[in-house]
């Protein structure tokens, strides 16, 4: 049983996961680009809350802040983006 | 550098916080309202994790913001799902799409 | 005037040509003296007091107008209402018709266009799709 830290990391995961799936699934079908920034915005933050489950569970020792950050940083970036483009 | 972009993604996840503040008030739409007080624990697990441990949110267990940030989605998007659920063609609140 | 007046290529019209009510007032008045040619003061005038604009929101809505092939531009900056194609005039014709006998539809439907991107957004977190 993994400790409570890694779980809550990996819920976090796994609910972005769904956010980026859900906003992919429904960019494809109908194509509205605010959908597609966002989804490539919560693909980031996925990657953001995976590297945290990495820095808890596989590898404690080390340190992937920096990363982490950029992976949040791209994320926010695209979401920004497509909030200033496709919404008045 | 682990400053500057920690201090840039605090204010990014402000800013589409704000976007989102301005979605609820638009749509009148919850799940907006769950994303935008979302992307402000967002930003305080950064902030915090600035001040108190280098950015790290391991340090003092900060991370748990973060993760109650997406707690908060979820059930913004299970609240969703079972409030659509109940309802059925009788949806006053939408108008043509 | 029933809702089926209210059809796609309508609120396809209304998605990129009135995105404001006030937008749709501007360009209701213009319709409404197709021969005049307007300056933007004598349109903010002549909307008073019931639709007031800022100078700069009114250029952006006549920007929009111009874009959408509904007005002509002319050279001291004056507009004309000037369709470019003869289906954009029955779409006015049909504005001016929703906004006599469907006002508040009217105005509904419009916001409910504007936020629609945003809107689809929330729709994509619905698990089984629209």
């Amino acid at each position: 049983m993994l400790p409570l830290n890694v779980m809550l990391a990996l819920l976090a995961a796994l609910t972005s996961l769904m956010c980026t799936v859900l906003l992919f699934r429904a960019f494809a079908a109908n194509g509205v680009r605010l959908l597609l920034w966002s989804a490539l915005c919560f693909v980031c933050l996925t990657v953001n809350n995976l590297l945290l489950f990495v820095d808890l569970a596989v590898f404690p020792d080390a340190d992937l802040r920096v990363p982490r950050l950029a992976a949040a940083l791209t994320g926010v970036l695209f979401l920004l983006y497509g909030f200033l483009r496709e919404a008045e | 550098m682990i400053e500057f972009m920690s201090g840039a993604v605090t204010m990014g996840y402000l800013v589409a916080a704000g976007f989102f503040w301005r979605f609820w008030r638009q749509t009148a739409d919850r799940l907006f309202l769950a994303f935008a007080v979302a992307f402000v624990l967002l930003a305080l697990n950064q902030g915090l994790a600035q001040w108190i441990g280098a950015a790290d949110e391991r340090v003092g267990y900060t991370y748990l913001l973060r993760v109650l940030g997406f707690v908060l989605i979820l059930a913004a998007i299970v609240d969703k799902n079972l409030r659509y659920g109940a309802r059925t063609s009788g949806d006053g609140s939408r108008s043509r799409q | 005037m029933e809702d089926a007046a209210f059809s796609d290529e309508f609120c396809r019209f209304l998605r990129a040509a009135v995105p404001t009510v006030d937008a749709a007032e501007v360009l209701l008045l213009l319709h409404r003296e197709p021969e005049r040619w307007w300056a933007a003061e004598e349109v903010l005038g002549a909307l008073a007091p019931s639709v007031s604009l800022s100078g700069s929101a009114a250029a952006a809505c006549l920007a929009v107008l111009l874009a959408s092939g509904l007005i002509a531009s002319g050279p001291d900056k004056r507009v004309q209402y000037r369709p470019g194609f003869g289906e954009l005039d029955a779409h006015v014709r049909t504005l001016a018709q929703a906004y006599r006998e469907r006002p508040v539809t009217l105005i509904r439907v419009i916001y409910a266009l504007r936020d629609s991107k945003i809107q689809s957004f929330a729709d994509a977190f619905r698990l089984k799709g629209k």
